[in-house]
């Protein structure tokens, strides 16, 4: 039951999760920035517009969207809700797997418009998702280990919150608000798609990023309230890092996920061998 | 004609294939000549444990051949048949003779297979290394099974089995490592790999789609076999080093896969990847059952045995839909295709679900093996000794590397392949009636429904698994949620409703007011390049960029790349080292009879010395 209802709460917050990020980032940078409610406006008026697709294009980018959204609900239905004790009761497989099916789908239509811009994306993406796939499974794995000591949980959180970076598109990785094609991953993707399809694409997103909100907190101590604390002090932290960080370039940021990899596997052996001091 | 006729017999060799099955242990042949009794029994029995490959062979058999049906050569039929039977007749095999004289046919029969398209140079050049591969294994595999049979006294292999226990502990590890380096060599086992990206690809479709979906899963059998009957319990360091194997293959095979721009070499190196996910599974079967860790032997065997029914399915699907590529565009190679979708649609559709899962992703059959192996090291991590921890934390983390690789590969093959618009200007050629696709299907269909319900192979896998184990605990198998494709599969069906309703309007693709061309699309190369710059340390790519003329503007920039696989380096000196000891050898080849003769006198002098 609470399973159901976080599902439903979340999936109704998710766009103003993003809201509040994108606020917060623009504070910083000491500018109004635009309404908490924003993304839903964004969606509403894509939803009432005409969608366009490239001439050639396939059917397999004209279905992407839906799907896509089909996928990113399942993936915040698999995460566990913030009540749940049992961590080693994530199905984890399922949920790397599920990410990886609605990265695949997503390439595969930006390789079916005939652009450079969508192929570039796509190349970066499946490539950077290929180095995360590791630190990602390792990290959730480490929860259903013995002795959960506060360090050992916070390295796999850390190696997971790198992860989060790519997968959500931040910087130093990704830049959302970024205006240059040329730079683009994520934004890159969805060039091609506009009007009803492009909201739903960016719904999708949406969820996705607060369902791996949702797994970062399942790895940290506590329960109930305080993970709504831990996703919470996400939502705040991440614009600020955004700020504070420079984007990598593209060939350092493997080295990141190598970090995210050491801190995973160290998180491991921790629980491995036992160590119970912190 | 010649073509149903050849159809039928693979139809036939299907039938035959579950009707072994059906008789499983009620019958049993034995042949046994009267000169040397015992030494040259052929005894053939139906096992358990071989029982998944039989079914594997009947279910690709027929796919194959409706394939072979519009688009195969008229003859290949009957060799393919025939292939199948060597097969079936290995995994019958009952004593030593019988396996070593089965196994030679399947190796003699998949070289003539590869050996048709004889007249090109590089397809002679696999098959010689093929051959070579192919004989370094089987002299291994004799030696390994010549000694098992002198322990035990009887070349039977219900007795080696019997006496499994009081092998030595030396000859136990040597009889090991001739194994692997025999049933190793066959999979496609990194460092043993050279001939396979080679002769896989010389192949005709049909008959890469059956070498690589079916003949390397023989391989596997070969390894169970030995490893969990007839010199079980494998000891511990080469139980370790088996999985270590396997995990080096799996990413080894991924990395070459992803940065791979030939469909079939591609398709080859992903069999490396497979074949490794499924021998590091051995790996971890053989820990678990030294450690007496039954519950995670038995879940290990199921995962991987599940993994052998999935790659024999999805990968002849995509060997097959290769040779339907390179019939239609006259090649494999990736930097000329494109757009294919709209001229194959079934075809396509049919590759896109081999693809899917062959990159395990939910909900085809390649999603249930990889999920119930990861569960597999998962239980290995959280129970198990402190050694079998940290190797199963070091497996999930390759693994999952390989799978990433995997995927990057596969959206390559059917993005660029499938997707787009055609690269090249040579005209596609399409058959007037072409039914080669219902093969596809066929086999498309085993991939979804083995996805969608996976309890239709769990049960009797389980029982096989049960039974070669000798485990009677019952375990629950876990099994990955099954309505996890009901919201995606929503997605599907409510896209078809919203275009419908809304409808979509058509443009020119956005290019910043350019000309849309075709060279703007990304292209294999291209695509697995940020890859290569990655793994550049490992792979030793030799990449150089020449601009003609060397200006600031020139005209032409031509890129190249060469990949060389590292390993095939220690291949490579040891061949270099072997041709020359043959030459030094030619000394003793007078090329005269009298000479021979003179040698088999002298040989036949020295053997009656020895043996009196």
């Amino acid at each position: 039951m609470i399973m159901l209802w976080q599902f439903i709460v979340a999936l109704l917050i998710a766009p103003a999760v993003h809201g509040v990020m994108k606020q917060i980032r623009a504070r910083l940078s000491r500018r109004p920035g635009p309404p908490i409610v924003q993304p839903y406006r964004d969606m509403r008026k894509l939803w009432g517009k005409e969608a366009l697709a490239p001439s050639d294009a396939s059917v397999l980018f004209t279905l992407a969207p839906a799907v896509l959204l089909g996928i990113s609900a399942t993936v915040l239905w698999l995460v566990p809700t913030v009540f749940a004790t049992d961590r080693a009761a994530i199905d984890i497989i399922s949920i790397a797997l599920m990410l990886a099916l609605g990265r695949f789908l997503l390439v595969l239509a930006a390789l079916d418009c005939r652009s450079a811009f969508t192929a570039m994306a796509a190349t970066r993406e499946v490539t950077f998702a290929a180095l995360t796939e590791a630190p990602m499974i390792l990290a959730l794995v480490s929860a259903s280990l013995a002795h959960p000591t506060p360090l050992a949980e916070t390295l796999a959180a850390g190696a997971l919150i790198l992860v989060m970076l790519a997968e959500t598109a931040r910087i130093p990785i990704d830049n959302q608000e970024t205006h240059y094609e040329l730079t683009m991953i994520h934004e890159g993707l969805l060039l091609e798609y506009s009007g009803w399809q492009l909201a739903l694409v960016q719904l999708s997103a949406y969820v996705r990023q607060l369902a791996f909100f949702i797994l970062i907190a399942s790895l940290l101590p506590g329960d109930g309230i305080v993970k709504i604390a831990w996703i919470l002090g996400l939502v705040v932290t991440i614009p600020v890092v955004e700020r504070i960080l420079p984007k990598l370039r593209l060939f350092e940021v493997p080295g990141l996920f190598t970090t995210a990899t050491l801190l995973a596997f160290a998180a491991i052996g921790l629980r491995i061998v036992g160590v119970i001091a912190w | 004609m010649i073509r149903v006729s050849g159809f039928i017999a693979l139809l036939a060799v299907s039938v035959l294939a579950i009707a072994v099955l059906w008789l499983h242990g009620t019958t049993a042949i034995a042949i046994v000549p009267a000169l040397l009794s015992d030494a040259l029994r052929l005894d053939f029995a139906a096992t358990p444990l071989a029982s998944p490959f039989l079914v594997l062979i009947a279910i690709v058999a027929p796919g194959i051949g409706l394939w072979n049906l519009s688009r195969g050569n008229d003859r290949d039929g009957f060799s393919l048949a025939g292939f199948a039977l060597a097969m079936i007749l290995v995994l019958l095999a009952q004593s030593v003779a019988a396996f070593i004289l089965s196994w030679e046919i399947m190796s003699l029969v998949s070289t003539f297979l590869v050996a048709t398209l004889h007249d090109r140079r590089y397809v002679r050049r696999a098959v010689f290394s093929y051959v070579i591969i192919s004989q370094l294994g089987v002299m291994c595999l004799t030696a390994a099974l010549a000694m098992l049979a002198m322990n035990a006294g009887s070349y039977r292999f219900e007795t080696i089995a019997h006496f499994a226990g009081t092998i030595p502990a030396l000859l136990r590890s040597v009889i090991f490592a001739l194994a692997l380096i025999g049933f190793g060599s066959k999979a496609g086992l990194i460092p043993l790999q050279f001939w396979l990206p080679r002769a896989h690809p010389a192949a005709p479709a049909a008959a890469s789609a059956f070498l690589s979906g079916v003949m390397l899963k023989i391989a596997i059998y070969g390894l169970l076999l030995l490893g969990l009957q007839l010199a079980s319990p494998v000891p511990l360091s080469w139980g370790i080093a088996t999985l270590a194997l396997g995990l080096i293959s799996a990413v080894g095979g991924a990395l070459y896969a992803s940065v791979e721009t030939d469909i079939k070499r591609l398709l080859a190196y992903s069999s490396i990847e497979n074949i490794g996910i499924i021998v590091s599974g051995i790996g971890l079967v053989f820990v678990a059952n030294v450690l007496g860790l039954h519950l995670l032997a038995e879940l290990a065997l199921l995962a991987l045995l599940f993994a052998v029914l999935n790659h024999g399915l999805f990968k002849s699907l995509l060997f097959l839909s290769a040779g339907t590529i390179a019939q239609t565009a006259r090649t494999t190679d990736m930097e000329h295709l494109g757009g294919l979708l709209r001229l194959l649609p079934a075809t396509g559709v049919a590759m896109l679900v081999g693809c899917m899962a062959a990159s395990a992703l939910p909900p085809l059959n390649g999603f249930v093996s990889e999920w119930l192996l990861f569960m597999s090291f998962i239980h290995a991590l959280i129970a198990a000794p402190m050694i079998v921890q940290i190797l199963a934390a070091c497996a999930l983390a390759a693994l999952a590397l390989s799978g990433g690789l995997a995927l990057a590969a596969y959206s390559k093959l059917f993005g660029i392949a499938m997707l787009g618009q055609r690269r090249d200007a040579r005209e596609p050629q399409l058959l007037a009636h072409d039914r080669s696709w219902l093969g596809l299907v066929w086999l498309g269909t085993g991939c979804i429904a083995l996805g969608l319900i996976p309890a239709l192979a769990v049960a009797s896998l389980q029982a096989v698994a049960e039974s070669t184990l000798g485990t009677r605990e019952l375990l629950s198998i876990p099994l990955p949620p099954s309505a996890l494709a009901l919201l995606p599969v929503l997605g599907v069906v409510a896209a078809i409703i919203l275009l419908r309703v809304r409808g979509i309007r058509r443009v020119p693709t956005w290019t910043c007011g350019s000309p849309v061309t075709v060279r703007a699309q990304a292209t294999a190369s291209s695509f697995g390049n940020p890859l290569l710059t990655i793994f550049a340390p490992l792979l030793q790519a030799q990449r150089s960029t020449e601009l003609c003329p060397p200006t600031w503007f020139p005209s032409r920039i031509v890129a190249k790349t060469q990949l060389r696989f590292r390993i095939d380096d220690v291949a490579r000196n040891i061949a270099a080292r072997i041709q020359n000891i043959a030459r030094a050898m030619r000394i003793i080849q007078g090329g005269r009879l009298r000479v021979y003769l003179a040698y088999a006198l002298v040989a036949v002098l020295v053997m009656l010395v020895i043996a009196r």
